[in-house]
């Protein structure tokens, strides 16, 4: 049994997603703690420039033509085979769609604990704590997983994304399994259909959420946002009603944002819209529940109702 | 094509939620329970797999507070065609790891083509019971999957990724997916269909096992999280609260 | 007079067109008869009688439309009478030298002189003034183009009526009755013009008779015979025609008043047919609830279909049609008709069941428009129920699973999971009481007087709250003695039995009853029109016994009445406007107590031309509040706070004669949760903020009494005095 702590990182489209990031920095911290190295694995093909971009102690690449894109059955083999060998302290996914395929997948298979949506972690007295949302965001619950190695999927901004950039150079080795007959085959990508505005790109935006209530309304929103000079965003309600395209959404399942403004209409945020844009400049809420997690992540908010300030502001701004 | 559909009986969040005497779970004699919202999800794709490709659609999940029928007497009214429940002297939390456990070994002798279920549940804090499932059964999962299709044992699934990329796979079946979300929103079941499946339908019933162990996951704290801080709230009425707005915005040369 | 020959023609023609009419007639029998059962009917024959006399004094139909009413009055009496001219006109022809001019002394019989001049007073009169209605209404149709007789773009149309067969039928029938009466009256101004005098009992005919002087001999017999034809040979013609052709609703309309519904208006008919609940409750197999085809409907609304004319009256009031929504009530009855002559004879007599969608009768979207206010079955004239077809159409389509707005499925998903439409827990449900100073009673705990079932708007919208709580408090300081269900309670399912969720109606009653069983109370009191409709009318087969259920208006007015409230602060700077709540003016009669309380209060009340069963619907009602998605148009309650200003604030009429801030604030006073949201919201889409503001009642009385604050509980005695 080691020390160590393994960080699956992630990439899309040859893009390094930034939770890799966030968890390499995070597992150097912990493994500073536990008196281990911090292991940046990378799964892909043709990937080894990319695999050279993190701060960890060291970095596992293995590159195979089955790895290129994300495959949860052969990324799997892969993993269960690197963990028997390394048996680590700690091995850390992103709580992504990829992540989310693979931690509880391979805590059965490895007979490993589990936590799953955790925000923060901590060595305590040699003992991992591991802090998770749960019961949607409305609860935090604190673990400590028993034995001596844990899965944790992590939540997008848990750990400061910086701290995970470098340049260790990795090693690059080739699957230590055979992936040959995989029972999922990877046939394509299939991207989001363009033309639309590319909200990320944006500085202000103007979310829209539930509390919108019908397609309708939308109207209003949108003229909002053109007297704002901003553009309109939305979480996975609306976009899921198609009342939106799937590129305004905000979120775990849409793009993440940093705009400078971000108000939010009718939107209580639920985690994971919130993980989208947490980072936002300065955050404005209008949602009627006072007691809605969004008003904990915002700088100002109000509960008045969404439609009478909407309307009055569009007033004012014109 | 034999499909079961594994669900979550949860503890519902529309309520205030209340943390017991220990602080280590929920006051659960405090809060009503309620299917996973993915999980109607799952059910209403199963169905939709039956209508277009034929089969039979079994509903199976953990009678948690042994109150589940209602659930499976909903997911027969919305056409699924057996339901069964894994029952044992139970009491809450059953964590996600055991569920599965148990869910597997009813699974394994149901020997489905595709076995689906929802993506996440709020309250598996030990992971996912469908990746699980998938270990405990050794089948291939893919989950997060927003459209699924069946033909000549194989699945065609769309997998979602973040800013509205997805990504096709093809599944040999048997398999497990998680479903992110249904191709058609989870029909209504009309509650007359629901009362006459509480008078007719037959519930099969597993006996727990109470030897399978936990997962090592154990909560020693909950609490409501501590936010960072709080939004200023904005006084007065929409005609005020909008000329505050206004002049922040404008005071940050925001507009 | 007639000749042999022309003797004969008219009996076989009377046998055989008589015959055919009269086959007519059981065939529509046996159709009605195809429908469904329904609720029995009680004293049938008393209730027929009434229903004649109040059609013989056309009350159903100055229920609107006075000007146009007066003019069917002419014809409906003028037609009406004919029976009886028919019948001398028969004699005249039949028997030799029968006459009736100059009170019938020149006749082969003799008869009464003052009855035939009464009775040709009468019979010249009205012939002129039916004459006189048909070529209004021609004109009108023809010529003016009245709208009112239009259907908004999108109403589904039987394809007849799209291609305007009723118009044709009108000008048929128009004809018709302008040839038949007006031959008569011509055939009696030939006879006076033959003897060349004039007679004072006929002045009308007398008059016209100046036109005919000089006609040869042969020429008034001619004349005389060809107009008798044209009168009675024409009625026989008629008559089988008469029986497919919207002209039957003065046979049918007496009868469908006569066994129309008798159960309370809010009551709706069981969504499957009664008589298959006779052996227990478990509904035949073959008995689904509600309708699909044609056949499902009840028998009444098979007679509704014949008792129809098409006079619209029922969209003019129709809050959606109104909004220009493809919802006309009228269509549904004139596509039943229509759809039924398509294959009359196969359902009349060969016991056919043609499976006629209603989806031919109705579209969905227009199903889905209705608000259920109960206003066109309240106006019609003929006493039909265009709201029970629709709602028996959304019952089937609940069930068969057909797809439903997001926003009703949500809502009955929300009320199935947590008996309200709010997505909140159940727990919630009492979260308002907490901001009162003082506890509320849990009825299933202790003991109370009053039951307050607060329903779901009252109990969770954050725009009511502060007004449930006003009322706690004034309940409070008056020393009423209240307590709530608190999580128990559910939503009393009212709307939702409206939507056509009979199974949820069922479930939400039941448990609603179960609480209700817990609690200890003599009497309901609630703030929700919807509640009480449904705790009033519709909670029979679930509750051991009934309680009485009042709305809170009542109880205030009597807390007034008994002097445990007072008015310390008239409300003289006020002028206000009230607006009745579909479901407790129109559905429960509940009209004067809101009034008196306004009047006790010192309230300027200015009734809009749309008040008590008049009253116009928020359009929040029948599930409409639920709707994902709104429609265009002007939306009722913005059509209705114009009513209201045009009430209080008349527009000036070029005299710059404004409202002068002296006049005092305009108030539009409801007495409903959900019209506070419709209206509040509908004042400011209308762009109407500042110039009148919508109060809940107890608003006022909190006001009216000097503030709802409960007194301050009397010291307790301190124990230095022991």
């Amino acid at each position: 049994m080691s020390n160590d702590i393994l960080a699956i990182t992630e990439h899309l489209n040859g893009n390094v997603a930034d939770i890799s990031y966030e968890m390499v920095g995070g597992a150097k911290e912990l493994a500073a703690g536990f008196g281990g190295q911090a292991i940046a694995i990378m799964l892909g093909s043709g990937m080894a420039e990319q695999a050279g971009t993190f701060a960890s102690d060291a970095t596992l690449y293995v590159d195979d033509p089955a790895l290129a894109e994300f495959n949860p059955a052969a990324y799997g083999r892969v993993l269960a085979a690197l963990v028997e060998e390394k048996s680590p302290r700690l091995i850390m996914f992103g709580n992504t769609s990829m992540g989310m395929d693979l931690a509880a997948w391979l805590s059965v298979k490895a007979g490993v604990p589990c936590v799953a949506y955790v925000n923060h972690l901590a060595v305590e007295g040699g003992e991992l704590v591991a802090t998770a949302q749960i019961y949607g965001g409305k609860m935090a619950a604190e673990c400590v997983p028993a034995g001596d190695s844990a899965i944790v999927s992590v939540m997008a901004g848990a750990f400061p994304l910086d701290a995970g950039q470098g340049s260790t150079a990795a090693e690059q080795m080739a699957s230590p399994v055979s992936l040959d007959d995989l029972p999922i085959r990877f046939t394509r990508l299939i991207m989001p259909e363009a033309g639309d505005v590319d909200i990320t790109a944006q500085e202000k935006l103007v979310a829209i959420g539930r509390g919108i209530g019908s397609d309708d309304n939308i109207e209003l929103a949108e003229e909002l946002a053109e007297a704002m000079d901003a553009v309109l965003a939305a979480s996975r309600p609306i976009t899921d009603a198609g009342w939106l395209p799937k590129t305004r959404q905000v979120g775990k399942s849409g793009v993440s944002v940093k705009p400078k403004l971000y108000l939010m209409l009718g939107i209580s945020g639920a985690p994971e819209h919130i993980e989208g844009m947490k980072d936002a400049e300065f955050i404005i809420a209008i949602n009627t529940d006072a007691d809605a997690p969004i008003f904990d992540v915002a700088h100002y908010g109000t509960t008045e109702d969404l439609f009478d300030v909407a309307e009055a502001m569009l007033e004012k701004l014109e | 094509m034999n499909i079961v559909v594994a669900i979550k009986h949860v503890p519902s969040t529309a309520d205030e939620l209340e943390i017991n005497d220990e602080g280590v779970n929920l006051d659960f004699d405090e809060v009503d329970f309620t299917i996973n919202e993915f999980d109607e999800q799952a059910i209403e794709q199963a169905v939709l797999v039956k209508e277009a490709s034929g089969g039979e659609v079994t509903v199976i999940g953990v009678d948690v507070i042994e109150e589940l029928d209602g659930v499976l007497h909903t997911a027969l009214a919305k056409g699924a065609d057996k339901a069964a429940k894994i029952v044992g002297d139970l009491e809450p939390p059953i964590d996600s790891h055991t569920q599965a456990r148990w869910l597997a070994d009813a699974i394994g002798g149901l020997t489905p083509d595709l076995v689906l279920t929802g993506v996440q549940a709020v309250d598996d804090l030990d992971g996912q019971i469908g990746p699980m499932l998938a270990a405990y059964l050794d089948l291939p999962y893919v989950g997060v999957v927003t459209g699924l299709s069946v033909s000549d044992g194989t699945a065609t699934v769309h997998k979602e990724y973040a800013g509205g990329v997805m990504a096709e796979f093809e599944v040999n079946l048997p398999a497990v997916v998680g479903v992110q979300a249904a191709e058609k929103p989870p029909r209504y079941a009309p509650i007359s269909k629901i009362r006459q499946m509480a008078k007719s339908a037959d519930l099969e019933e597993y006996e727990a096992d109470e030897n399978v162990g936990d997962s090592g996951c154990e909560i020693r704290k909950m609490a409501k999280p501590v936010s960072a801080g709080h939004a200023e709230m904005l006084e007065g009425d929409a005609e005020e609260v909008a000329e505050k707005i206004i002049e922040i915005l404008e005071e940050r040369g925001l507009l | 007079m007639l000749t042999s020959i022309e003797r004969v023609l008219f009996i076989l023609m009377a046998l055989a067109l008589g015959g055919l009419a009269g086959a007519g007639f059981y065939g529509i029998y046996r159709i009605v008869r195809s429908g469904r059962s329904a609720p029995p009917r009680q004293n049938v024959l008393s209730n027929l009688i009434r229903a004649a006399i109040d059609v013989l004094l056309q009350k159903p139909m100055f229920r609107s439309r006075p000007v146009l009413s007066t003019f069917h009055a002419f014809i409906f009496f003028g037609f009406s009478f004919y029976f009886l001219v028919n019948v001398t006109d028969v004699l005249e022809g039949f028997i030799p030298g029968f006459e009736l001019v100059y009170g019938g002394q020149n006749s082969s019989i003799s008869l009464p002189a003052g009855l035939v001049n009464l009775f040709n007073l009468t019979a010249d009169i009205l012939s002129v003034l039916t004459l006189l209605g048909m070529i209004v209404f021609l004109v009108r149709r023809f010529l003016a183009h009245d709208r009112r007789l239009k259907f908004n773009d999108g109403v589904l149309l039987n394809p007849k009526v799209a291609k305007g067969w009723i118009g044709y039928d009108s000008l048929i029938v128009g004809v018709f009755i302008l040839l038949h009466v007006g031959s008569r009256f011509l055939g009696q101004a030939l006879r006076l013009a033959e003897y060349g005098q004039s007679d004072p009992f006929m002045p009308f005919a007398s008059l016209t008779a100046n036109l005919f002087t000089g006609l040869s001999e042969g020429g008034f017999t001619a004349a005389i015979h060809t107009t008798w034809w044209l009168a009675l040979g024409l009625i026989l013609l008629f008559l089988p025609y008469f029986v497919r052709s919207k002209h039957i609703h003065l046979m049918i309309a007496p009868i469908n008043i006569g066994l129309g519904k008798q159960t309370p208006r809010g009551e709706l008919d069981p969504a499957t047919p009664p008589a298959a609940h006779t052996n227990g409750d478990e509904p035949a197999d073959d008995e689904d609830p509600g309708a699909r085809v044609l056949q499902d409907l009840s028998w009444p609304r098979m007679l509704d279909a014949y008792a129809c004319i098409m006079c619209n009256r029922c969209n003019d009031v129709c809050p959606a049609h109104s909004q220009g929504l493809v919802l006309s009530p009228a269509a549904v009855e004139v596509n039943k008709r229509y759809l039924i002559n398509e294959d009359f004879t196969a359902l009349a007599f060969k016991g056919d069941r043609i499976d006629k969608p209603l989806t031919d009768v109705i579209s969905p979207e227009a199903v889905w428009a209705c608000t259920t206010c109960y206003a066109c079955v309240r106006v019609c004239p003929v006493g039909n129920e265009p709201m029970a077809d629709i709602v028996d159409i959304r019952r089937r389509m609940i069930i068969e699973g057909d797809e439903l707005d997001s926003g009703i499925q949500t809502a009955l998903e929300s009320l199935a999971k947590n008996g309200n439409w709010f997505g909140k827990g159940s727990r919630g449900r009492s979260r308002w009481t907490k901001g009162l100073e003082f506890k509320v009673k849990d009825v299933t705990k202790e003991e109370a007087e009053y039951l307050w079932f607060v329903g779901d708007t009252a109990s969770f919208d954050a725009r009511v709250t502060p007004i449930t709580q006003t009322v706690a408090r004034v309940l409070k300081r008056a020393g009423v003695d209240f307590g709530i269900l608190g999580r128990l309670e559910r939503n009393s399912g009212n709307d939702v039995r409206r939507v056509g969720e009979e199974g949820l109606f069922e479930q939400l009653a039941e448990d609603n009853a179960a609480a209700l069983g817990k609690g200890q109370f003599q009497k309901i009191v609630t703030t929700d029109p919807h509640s009480l409709n449904a705790l009033r009318n519709e909670y029979g087969p679930f509750v051991e016994s009934q309680w009485p259920v009042l709305h809170y208006t009542n109880l205030l007015l009597d807390l007034f009445q008994s002097g445990k409230l007072n008015v310390t602060h008239p409300l003289s700077h006020y002028r206000v406007t009230y607006h009745d709540p579909c479901y407790l003016g129109r559905y429960n009669g509940e009209f004067s107590a809101p009034r008196q309380l306004l009047e006790l209060m010192g309230v300027e009340l200015t009734e809009m031309p749309r008040n008590c069963e008049n009253s116009y619907c928020c359009g929040a009602g029948g599930g409409q509040i639920w709707l994902g998605s709104t429609p265009a148009g002007e939306r009722p309650a913005e059509n209705r706070i114009r009513e209201a200003l045009a009430t209080l604030a008349p527009p000036s009429n070029g005299d710059g004669n404004v409202i002068e801030p002296d006049d005092g604030q305009l108030l539009f006073v409801v007495t409903c949760p959900k019209d506070v949201i419709m209206y509040t919201d509908a004042v400011k889409t209308t762009g109407n903020e500042g110039k009148i503001e919508v109060r809940d009642m107890i608003q006022l009385v909190e006001e009216a009494i000097g503030g709802a604050m409960p007194e301050p509980e009397p010291e307790t005695q301190s124990g230095g005095e022991a």
